[in-house]
């Protein structure tokens, strides 16, 4: 007999949904063509800042940031000017393979942004890129001896396509079949309820060959849609084995677009007065405390250097609105030297996208968010959100705000895609409500904090 | 013999090698659950009262809890407690927002300072080879040179219960008496042997620490094992590594290359 999972979900990193249908259009994905025929495509957004652990965490709470904690890759550890890099341990809610073990059902996550160091469910879990080796990366633990046989990987060499994008190909591959041939393996090990596999490698592609592709490049351009037929080629395979009629989702977590520069927004505010930096640089919060009113993360995310909240903070609670406002005025004045573009189209305070309770941003007094606590509290004073094109970076210790570097394409909000088949979800879709959607089908209970 | 008493054995014999060759040897006690049964060990090989110094290294940061457990068990147990605290780097205010430097400046700093002071030229450290990669190349006897380095490359082999416990001049050595036990064993051995150990092990409002230190660079585990018995049944079934609260440093650095590779740094 052939185990068949109730609900299926296969994530296909950074897809925009132009991608897709291009994909689609000239006979690359022919196995997603035929499953979208079935069912429905949609476009969806993502979330700010659009990076890939932020998706992922709040796809697999069902929550914004404000309530999971999760605004980026790197983060500033609280009470200090030192950085964590957070991971399932600071996410401050229940995901979703929690919540469903919780009600008594088999599950199974692999490779998914954030779920590492995994968390003990009712089934097996298997960190994604960040996982710092395959014996940290699964619970049981047991699940690593078998990854290891097949020769799976936690992801491909990302330091390797800036040296050698061919053999970041190769690796790409390697890491594809590997993912496949482990999403096999478990799908015919027992009836699971949930079932979650993440592919990777298309945001990697997509960051180092976009550009490429949009230049007809005669070695990149073909290789690129090669990269997306094996993907679907492993699609195939899985409509054969799942047939027709398991609930299944395809989807991405947000959207690419061409990089027309890098935007070195640390070195912006260091120009403009607000951050000075430590004498000696060594990571992204090497800043004097004394002399900086505020600071900056990746991507966009602008931090006042408050008194009371910092151990080093100068800028007095008073004036903490006011320097919001100041700040917002100086992100949005930037302009792009070559034909003086805007780079940054809107500049959002923290209580205008996030919130720690209830389902939506609620007006709050802007002392209440300087000295909130919690996951809301953690989050960032302003978030600049770019124009399509312009990559917010750090650079504190360089001399240039515009770069250019390897990497040519970066993420997009609100242009990700969802193929659904007999999940019923909302026509106007955020990454944000798609866990509500699979407990629904699963006939589970919602828990009543989710957004 | 059961596996608890072989390496009891083991560790017992080690110690009292150490006492053997250095006259002026100490104890290293960081009051951790695996120093704390080196303690225990060191009572059973000197049938019941230490003849040598333990030393803390007071980082001035350490969980209240620790210092109180340090004060008690070193009074019961008739401990001669040395405590070091490297009170110049204190001063001049270096702590926690300096994570790397901090630890280099209280920890090693007051370490060497311990060292010079009280001429010490052999310690006794509760390290085991399980707790991290690196820790995996040690030594039962272990020299240090004068800078504190270890050259892990160039170590003599320890054959057949054959230990090199000569040390040059100015060189100090580390004795691992602990070096060939796990995690579980220690748990499995502080359960058979009732050792008490600090609070902070066991688990309150859904955390616990599985390895402590200083309470700005330790983070609690989600657990709750609240008694021995559920710490060995967690244990068993957990594949995070025991100093994941702790680790951190190491982690990051993959992390940070893996973010620089992706442009995130």
């Amino acid at each position: 007999m052939q185990y068949r999972p109730k609900l299926m979900v296969l994530s296909i990193d950074g897809v925009p949904i132009e991608l897709l249908r291009q994909l689609v259009g000239q006979g690359d994905m022919p196995n997603l063509q035929r499953l979208i025929q079935q069912s429905t495509l949609r476009q969806m957004r993502s979330v700010q800042p659009t990076v890939s652990c932020v998706a992922w965490a709040s796809y697999m709470t069902g929550k914004n940031p404000g309530k999971h904690g999760i605004y980026g890759f790197i983060d500033r550890k609280p009470g200090s000017y030192d950085l964590e890099f957070p991971n399932a341990n600071h996410l401050q809610s229940a995901n979703i393979w929690e919540i469903l073990s919780a009600a008594g059902k088999r599950v199974f996550g692999m490779n998914v942004c954030t779920s590492y160091p995994p968390r003990a469910v009712n089934g097996i879990l298997i960190g994604g890129f960040l996982s710092p080796s395959l014996d940290k990366a699964t619970y049981p633990g047991e699940v690593a001896e078998y990854l290891q046989s097949i020769d799976y990987r936690l992801d491909s060499d990302a330091a390797l396509a800036r040296r050698d994008k061919k053999a970041m190909l190769y690796d790409l591959d390697h890491t594809l079949d590997a993912r496949m041939e482990a999403m096999f393996h478990f799908l015919e090990q027992e009836s699971w309820d949930f079932f979650h596999t993440h592919i990777m490698g298309s945001d990697r592609i997509n960051h180092f060959l976009w550009g490429k592709v949009q230049e007809h490049d005669s070695y990149f351009m073909p290789a690129f849609f090669r990269y997306y037929r094996r993907i679907d080629e492993g699609i195939g395979k899985l409509l054969e084995y799942l047939g027709d009629d398991v609930p299944l989702l395809i989807f991405s977590d947000h959207g690419f677009c061409n990089i027309k520069k890098e935007v070195m927004l640390s070195r912006y505010l260091v120009e403009l007065g607000w951050t000075k930096c430590a004498e000696k640089v060594q990571h992204p919060l090497s800043i004097e405390p004394g002399q900086s009113k505020a600071y900056c993360m990746i991507p966009g995310r602008i931090y006042v250097n408050l008194k009371g909240r910092e151990p080093g903070g100068i800028v007095e609670l008073a004036d903490y609105q006011r320097t919001r406002e100041q700040l917002r005025d100086d992100l949005l004045a930037l302009r792009d030297p070559d034909g003086s573009a805007a780079v940054v189209k809107k500049v959002m305070m923290r209580e205008e996208l996030y919130w720690g309770e209830g389902k939506q941003p609620t007006a709050l007094p802007p002392e209440d968010v300087g000295q909130a606590a919690g996951a809301f509290g953690k989050g960032p004073d302003l978030v600049a959100i770019p124009h399509d094109g312009y990559d917010l970076k750090l650079g504190l210790a360089g001399t240039d705000v515009f770069v250019k570097t390897e990497l040519e394409g970066m993420h997009t909000y609100d242009n990700a895609f969802m193929v659904a088949r007999d999940v019923p979800l909302s026509e106007n879709l955020d990454i944000t409500m798609v866990a509500k959607a699979i407990l629904q089908r699963l006939e589970v209970d919602v828990p009543a904090d989710l957004d | 013999m059961d596996r608890l008493d072989e390496l009891e054995n083991q560790s017992i014999y080690i110690i009292r090698e150490a006492y053997y060759h250095y006259r002026n040897l100490a104890l290293l006690w960081s009051v951790g659950k695996d120093s704390t049964t080196l303690v225990w060990l060191c009572r059973k090989a000197f049938l019941g009262k230490i003849p040598i110094p333990a030393l803390h290294i007071d980082t001035g940061y350490k969980f209240p809890e620790m210092y109180k457990f340090r004060d008690e068990y070193g009074k019961k147990w008739g401990l001669k407690v040395v405590v070091a605290r490297n009170e110049e780097a204190i001063a001049a205010g270096m702590g926690p927002t300096k994570k790397l430097e901090c630890c280099n400046a209280l920890k090693t700093e007051g370490l060497k300072k311990a060292i010079a002071q009280h001429h010490f030229s052999a310690l006794l450290l509760g390290i085991r080879r399980d707790e991290h990669g690196i820790r995996a190349k040690e030594r039962y006897f272990s020299p240090r040179n004068q800078e504190f380095k270890w050259n892990y490359q160039d170590q003599p082999p320890e054959l057949w219960d054959q230990y090199k416990s000569q040390a040059e001049e100015g060189t100090h050595i580390r004795v691992h008496p602990l070096l060939h036990w796990t995690e579980k064993d220690i748990w499995y051995y502080i359960r058979r042997e009732n050792i008490p150990i600090t609070d902070l092990y066991f688990a309150k409002n859904g955390k616990r620490y599985r390895s402590i230190g200083c309470v700005p660079c330790c983070s609690p585990v989600n657990s709750d094992a609240d008694t021995i018995d559920k710490i060995i049944e967690e244990l068993e079934s957990t594949n995070t590594s025991e100093r994941a609260g702790r680790a951190q440093d190491k982690e990051d650095t993959y992390t940070m290359q893996k973010l620089r590779a992706l442009g995130y740094m």
